[in-house]
Order: C-alpha cells, then structure tokens, then sequence
C-alpha cells in the first residue's frame, strides 16, 4: 500500500512538473498549433489598401478586421491556376462548417483592363456565394499587391485566349487582428488550409 | 471453485494496475524530458535563425542590361537590396560601396548550391535608365564582383511602392538632381520572407555576412529532420543577438 503511495506521488509530481515546464515556456501540449503554410512573424500589420466592390463602392483591407482574410490575387480569363486555387479555396470554406463566417476569402483581379468588380465578383462567386471579389485602379492594385510580394505582368497568349497575366500564385493569410501570418504556396489543399484556419479563428 | 476465480480476478485486478503504473511512470518521465528538452533547447539556442519580419514587396522592374527582373525570378536565392541612384554623390549615402565590400568578403564564404544575389534598386526613375545603370555598375566593377547584381529601374509608381511601399524605405525629390533617401539593405530569403534590415549607411559588414550565412545555413537544412530545428527556433524565437 505504502509503494503504491508513493508511485502515485511521484508519478502525479513527474506529470505536474512536465506540464509546468512545457507551459512555462508556452508550448501547449495539446493543440500546439502546427501550420501547413508559410508561416511569418510579422511584427506589425499588413498594409491597408482600398479597392472596389462589384456595387461600386470603395472598400479597405481594414474592414475586414476580426475575420480571418484570405487573399488571392488572380483574373478571370485565368485558365488553370486560378480556377484551380479558387476550388481549393471552396473546399477548405466547405470543410470549415459552421465556422465558415469567421474567414472571408477576397479575389483581387490583377487585369483591371477586362475585370470589372462585377465581374470578378460574378467570377468567385460560381467558386462560393461568401467569396467576394474586388478591382481597381493600375495604382490601387500595385498599393495591394507590391506589400505582399506579389508580383504581375501582362504578355501575349494566342489570338483566342487573348492576352495572359503572369502574376504570384500564393495565397496570403491575415489574422483577426490584421497581421499577416500565412503563405499558401500553389497546389496547398484546402483542407490543410481549413486545418490552419481554426486555429487562427479560435485565437 | 468460486473461491479460485475471485483470487484470480484479484491478481489480475493487481497486474493490470501495476501495468497501468508503469506505463503513466514513463509517460510522466517522457514528457519530463521532452520538457527539459525544450528548456535546454531555448537556454542553449543550438539553432539560431533570423526572424521571418515580413513578405518582400513583389514586382516587375529592369535591370542595367534592358532585361525584365522579377522578384518571383528570385525565389530560391538569396537576395541583398540597397537603394541609391546614379547621381548620388556628396551627402548621399554610399551604399553601394558596402555592397562592393559585401561582395568581396562573400568570396570567402562557401554558399554550396545556395545561390547569393545582389539587387540595387534606384529611385530616380527619370534619369537613371538601364544605359545610365550599365555605366553605374561599371563604376562598381560589379561584372566582377563575384556574385550576379543586378541594377533595377522603372516606372516612378512602380519604384515608390517597391521601396517605400514595400521595403519601407524614404525617399523625397530634393532640390535640383538630389535625392533625399534614407540608406537602408534588406536581406531576403529564397521565399521571399523579409529576414533582415539594416537601416544606417555604414552597416557592420560581419554582421551582413554573418545573416547571409544563417539563412544559406537554414536553406542547405530545409529538408529532413533537422528541418524541425529549424522550425522550433523560429517557434521559440532563437534569434541572433
């Protein structure tokens, strides 16, 4: 009886102090958040930038503080990177359940010749009907992409697809508190996406 | 017969505790020191990495040669920045003499298969074309430099979001042909992470070498186990200091 006594003490000391220690030093043995993006530590908040809705109206990064903000810059004569990321995109939203209202996912067209708002929003919302898509000016566009390090460029495709838009296929993830925190690169499956997600929502 | 089944299912009531026992024992001593593993790890640093600051701004701009460079091009190298412009000369910042000099010391540093690039952008978009660039980095002798370098110029509003908007860096239109512009490197990762700046003109060029060395190490590490390292020095902040 007396040796049981005192396994059971130095067993319930070995588990407090495990704990303690693990805790002391901010790892959280259960639901250590591991993300399948890029992770980056950016000490301060991504630069705002102002764009437009399909409804004409102007609209800034900002507004969209305390949800999760996943951004995709693409254009919709796109033929295979952006359809492809777009359906990622949908499938991480589907696999995120009730909690989908907590993320909103904004495409921003990189082609502001042929994308109207309009149209980019039409475009995203074949993909889902809470995605919104955005447009703007030579200017407004470079203000949203340039600090994101994504890149565009115009050049010739065939007579029928008309012209391409080159431009960085990553997807950017900013936090409820408007900091950016993850990099998609291409091909990342939504689901490894939505496992990341709840994390960041339930911060 | 009763009898013996109770005292069996006594002894095997004691060998499943005592089997309970010694299983939460080592789980408890396991996780004591995964603990202390982790103690040691952030008091001993055995990794250190430079911080992931920021994404670096993207764009599309001209080198001296007439080419287009990109900074998606520049995924999976190492790259320095400087910023300046041709017809910086008295009470303008020299950065690219640093570069030079970063340059030449880089020769002494084996960056495996990591590839090491230099970018200088130039903020006065009217006057420095790719002509004027090619006569600057001859000045340089940057063709011999020993690392590609490459000299970028474009259009006004391209080059104020790269490196105002991008890199945060500030430059003003001065009197005449000046520039006012504060002297800033930026060092970027092959994913094209902001990992270091320095912001003053005569930067410790040891410390320069010293963050292009923990990023190639990073880089050659990236794959297999010791990529966990890696990760739990950036999770516990394992910076230089």
């Amino acid at each position: 009886m007396r040796n049981w006594l005192i396994g059971l003490g130095g067993l319930l000391a070995g588990l407090v102090m495990g704990f303690a220690i693990l805790w002391a030093i901010g790892i959280r043995p259960f639901g250590t958040p591991t993300f399948h993006g890029i992770t980056v530590q950016s000490p301060e908040r991504a630069a705002n930038f102002t764009l437009t809705t399909a409804g004409g109206q102007k609209v800034s990064l900002k507004q969209f503080r305390g949800k999760v903000i996943l951004l995709y810059f693409g254009y919709t004569f796109c033929p295979d990177v952006c359809p492809a990321t777009m359906t990622e995109l949908k499938q991480a939203v589907n696999a995120l359940g009730r909690d989908a209202d907590k993320i909103q996912v904004l495409m921003i067209s990189v082609d502001p010749l042929r994308d109207t708002p309009e149209k980019v929003d039409e475009y995203v919302k074949h993909f889902h009907p809470s995605f919104i898509g955005l447009g703007g000016t030579e200017d407004e566009i470079l203000a949203a992409t340039t600090p994101l390090g994504i890149f565009y460029e115009k050049h010739d495709g065939t007579p029928n697809s008309g012209y391409l838009v080159d431009h960085t296929a990553t997807v950017t993830v900013i936090d409820k508190d408007g900091y950016i925190r993850l990099v998609y690169p291409f091909d990342t499956p939504g689901e490894d996406m939505a496992a990341d997600l709840r994390i960041l929502i339930k911060e | 017969m009763s009898h013996q089944l109770a005292a069996q299912a006594e002894r095997n009531r004691i060998d499943n505790t005592r089997f309970f026992m010694i299983w939460a024992r080592l789980f408890s001593y396991l996780l004591l020191l995964v603990g202390v593993g982790i103690f040691a790890f952030v008091t001993i640093q055995p990794v250190t990495v430079l911080p992931r600051i920021t994404l670096a701004p993207g764009y599309l701009l001209t080198n001296q040669n007439g080419e287009r460079v990109t900074s998606e091009a520049l995924r999976g190298q190492i790259v320095l920045y400087n910023f300046t412009y041709s017809r910086c000369r008295e009470g303008c910042s020299q950065t690219s003499q640093v570069m030079a000099e970063v340059a030449r010391r880089l020769q002494t540093v084996d960056s495996g298969d990591i590839p090491v690039h230099f970018v200088t952008i130039s903020v006065d978009s009217d006057y420095d074309t790719p002509e004027v660039l090619a006569a600057y980095a001859r000045q340089l002798d940057a063709g011999n430099a020993g690392v590609a370098w490459d000299f970028l110029t474009g259009a006004e509003n391209r080059v104020r979001w790269v490196v105002g908007g991008g890199f945060g860096v500030y430059y003003k239109q001065g009197d005449g042909q000046s520039i006012k512009l504060d002297p800033a490197f930026m060092l970027v990762d092959g994913s094209g992470l902001l990992r270091a700046e320095y912001r003053t003109a005569v930067p410790d060029v040891d410390v320069i070498l010293r963050d292009i060395n923990f990023l190639i190490e990073e880089a050659q590490n990236s794959d297999g186990p010791a990529r966990f390292a890696y990760e739990a020095a950036h999770l516990f902040a394992c910076y230089p200091r």
